[in-house]
């Protein structure tokens, strides 16, 4: 009688009385109702069969000679301790005090005899959902009791002592002999090597192990209660890995970089020497060999720099520095430097710009930007017939400016649009210039652009060819007002603008470096990003956000406070550090999507 | 390959300031095949006078000897890096105004902006153009300092 091959609703139940006709009145009775039956004849006999196997339930006559209905149920407790196994008790004595001296021993129900048949069937369906959901509970909990052991990370949970009430396995391993003996009962100071309100605070902590071996570690920390007292479940990941991984990619970085541009200088140059003649005349087959040799020489130099340029922006290490600029000596400047490439290529290269929006100003980073229209203005240039025109042009609305660059070229395959903007995305095509790129650069394009706030696109242009776009908010136009207000308060002011250009181009941003009289907070602000780190007194500080702003929501992003505290501020929360880009946008934007805010994650 | 490999053009470069025409190069870079390049590019092409040497020490020890008009170092090389052969220009008073031109395979924007707060006049990114080198390192000559891609 296993659990699992149990059907849903049918039950193995043991039905006990020492009188065998009124045994196969009731036996019958549940048969019909499709249930499995095991008969006892007597108490000593039922106790034997609940050992050996496990019914579900026990239909159980009180009155037996030798042991009775009382005492079986007494027992029964006894043995089943671990699992709840239901007893109803039967008796055709007439008033309710055996009854309930009965449920006074453990049994769970009682049923009069003669049985009725519809009584026994609803009392029986309902044991059977009991146990149903009984057993879900406990699969249930068997798997979180596997997971909580075998995950890799430790975890250990504390009493309002801050001693260690249970450790999992790996717990176990980094902070005990690989057995709880010893950490169980233990300080958290002994354990960790940390004091409890560093560990309940911080995000990220060094913690030291049995052997004295310190490690850095990612700290999750909740609250819980069991039956009213306060219990803290810390969850640890090492850091030791990743670290050495970010200190490998920087390492690697530079590695690459210098290492397979000191081979490539040599290659290039002596291609370049040769196939311009400087070490002698050279045939036509030979210039055309060296010719391909210096191209694609070049090609896996781009390559080598998208490449640097990627890994550099994929891992956050690429800096981007904004500032307002006038676009338009930026828009010729990234004409004129690729009017050399545009002759080469027998194609006219052309700036549009109305006089009205020369003085234009957007907030970019200069270099990043121009890398954006090197890499569109080529492109077009690469897909262009010969005689053909590239155009550059800037329309300007109250609250964007997008700079669209134009061809005349075949247009963008359609099933290729898609791909457009994917990493090493390219059309395929005859034509060799084409072949020449690295599939990089429109994925890099767009990364950056969105660094910078704005966005780009593709479509095909009107007239043949394609168009190629980005588009950027203009910096306080009245556009800019129907962007909502994000305030970030943070006496860092790396971590303010970093969290600036994270929140995307849906915010207009004010930063305030703290809540001092001298700088006022703006006002109209709909959601406020504030790090209580360095500020002070954590609650007046608090109590001062609440206070400047009444109507927004007010989300702590900080490695400084922890759940209870935010929940006990009724604030929200994002964790700052493991937090991605897309995490605090999205995180912002269900913010500001949801209205009343859900509680801090 | 010898420490310094020099090599005399005959023809100094044709253009340049009148009063003082960028003549003598000096080439410090640890890989053969680079210097050779170098040779070949500022040399050949450029029609410099050039002295190519494998580090630091060695570009210490004929500084005095050629005199040259101008420096163009790698960055990193084994021994003495070119910011250290910088420090030890400056400190031995063996510089003094000839511009020192860094030849670097780092091109992240920190890495530039560091060399160029060593006081070097310029910064020449690899793979560099053996065909435009003499004009950039001449550009640097003339009007000071930058970073020419």
């Amino acid at each position: 009688m296993h659990a699992e091959t149990k059907s849903l609703g049918s039950l193995d139940i043991l039905v006990v009385d020492d009188i065998a006709s009124t045994r196969r009145e009731l036996v019958e009775r549940v048969l019909r109702l499709g249930h499995r039956v095991v008969e006892g004849r007597s108490g000593e006999e039922a106790l034997a069969i609940v050992q050996r196997q496990a019914p579900d339930l026990v239909l159980l006559d009180l009155l037996m000679p030798g042991l009775d209905g009382f005492e079986v149920t007494r027992r029964i407790r006894a043995l089943a301790s671990d699992r709840w196994l239901p007893v109803i008790v039967t008796s055709s004595a007439r008033g309710d005090e055996h009854f309930c001296h009965a449920l006074r021993q453990g049994a769970d129900d009682y049923l009069t005899r003669p049985v009725n048949p519809e009584l026994l069937d609803a009392k029986l369906r309902h044991y059977s959902q009991v146990l149903q959901l009984q057993r879900q509970l406990g699969s249930a909990v068997q798997r979180q009791r596997d997971i909580h052991d075998n995950i890799r990370e430790a975890v250990l949970t504390f009493d309002e002592t801050m001693r260690v009430i249970d450790a999992n396995l790996e717990a176990c391993r980094r902070f005990g002999d690989g057995t709880p003996v010893g950490l169980v009962g233990a300080g958290c100071r002994a354990v960790t090597g940390v004091e409890p309100d560093e560990l309940l605070s911080l995000a990220e902590a060094t913690l030291t192990g049995p052997d004295g071996r310190s490690f850095p570690a990612q700290l999750a920390c909740s609250q819980w209660f069991d039956g009213g007292r306060p219990r803290v479940t810390v969850i640890v990941h090492d850091l030791t890995g990743r670290h050495a991984v970010d200190r490998l990619k920087g390492e690697f970085l530079a590695t690459v970089s210098h290492e397979l541009r000191t081979p490539l200088t040599s290659l290039l140059g002596a291609v370049t020497l040769v196939a311009a003649g400087k070490a002698g005349e050279l045939t036509p087959a030979a210039q055309s060999l060296l010719d391909m040799a210096s191209r694609n020489a070049q090609r896996l130099g781009r390559l080598i720099d998208d490449l640097l340029d990627l890994t550099k922006i994929e891992s956050d290490r690429m800096s981007v520095h904004l500032r307002e600029v006038a676009i338009g000596p930026l828009l010729r400047e990234a004409t004129e430097a690729n009017q050399g490439y545009a002759q080469r290529a027998r194609v006219r290269l052309a700036c549009r710009l109305d006089a009205a929006d020369e003085e234009l100003t957007l907030r970019l980073d200069v270099d990043r930007f121009l890398q954006v229209m090197a890499n569109l203005i080529s492109n077009a240039i690469k897909h262009s017939p010969a005689e053909g025109t590239v155009t550059v042009a800037l329309e300007v609305t109250d609250a964007t400016a997008r700079i669209a660059v134009q061809d005349r070229g075949p247009g963008i395959p359609s099933d290729f649009r898609q791909r457009l903007f994917e990493k090493f995305s390219q059309a395929d095509g005859s034509d060799h210039r084409v072949r020449q790129g690295t599939g990089l650069g429109l994925y890099i394009s767009k990364l950056l652009v969105e660094r910078m706030s704005g966005r780009i696109e593709a479509r095909a242009a009107d007239g043949g060819g394609s168009e190629f776009s980005v588009t950027f908010p203009r910096p306080g136009r009245a556009g800019d007002a129907q962007r909502p207000l994000l305030c970030i308060v943070d006496c860092d002011p790396d971590a303010a603008r970093r969290a600036r250009d994270w929140v995307g181009p849906r915010w207009r941003v004010e930063i305030r470096s703290g809540l001092a009289q001298d700088a006022p907070m703006p006002p109209g602000v709909s959601l406020v990003l504030a790090d209580p780190q360095g500020q002070g007194d954590a609650d007046a500080f608090c109590d001062g956000l609440r206070r400047h702003f009444a109507e927004a929501p007010i989300v702590l992003y900080s490695d400084a406070v922890d759940r209870a505290y935010v929940t006990g501020q009724g604030l929200h929360w994002i964790r700052k550090s493991g937090t991605r880009r897309e995490d605090l946008e999205r995180g912002l934007l269900q913010l500001a999507a949801d209205g009343p805010l859900e509680p801090a994650r | 390959m010898s420490a310094t490999d020099r090599s005399r053009s005959a023809e100094p470069a044709a253009q340049g300031r009148e009063a003082t025409p960028l003549r003598k190069v000096m080439c410090v870079e640890d890989d053969a095949d680079i210097r050779q390049l170098l040779q070949f590019s500022l040399g050949t092409v450029g029609g410099y006078e050039v002295l190519c040497c494998d580090g630091g020490i060695a570009a210490l020890a004929a500084i005095g000897d050629f005199r040259p008009d101008l420096i163009l170092s790698d960055v990193m090389m084994p021994g003495m890096s070119g910011p250290e052969l910088l420090a030890a220009l400056h400190e031995q008073g063996l510089a003094d105004g000839v511009p020192v031109v860094f030849l670097t395979a780092k091109a992240m924007p920190d890495e530039l902006e560091r060399l160029l707060a060593l006081s070097a006049t310029g910064i020449i990114v690899k793979p560099f153009d053996p065909l435009t080198l003499p004009d950039d390192i001449r550009m640097y000559w003339e009007h000071g300092r930058g970073t020419r891609p």
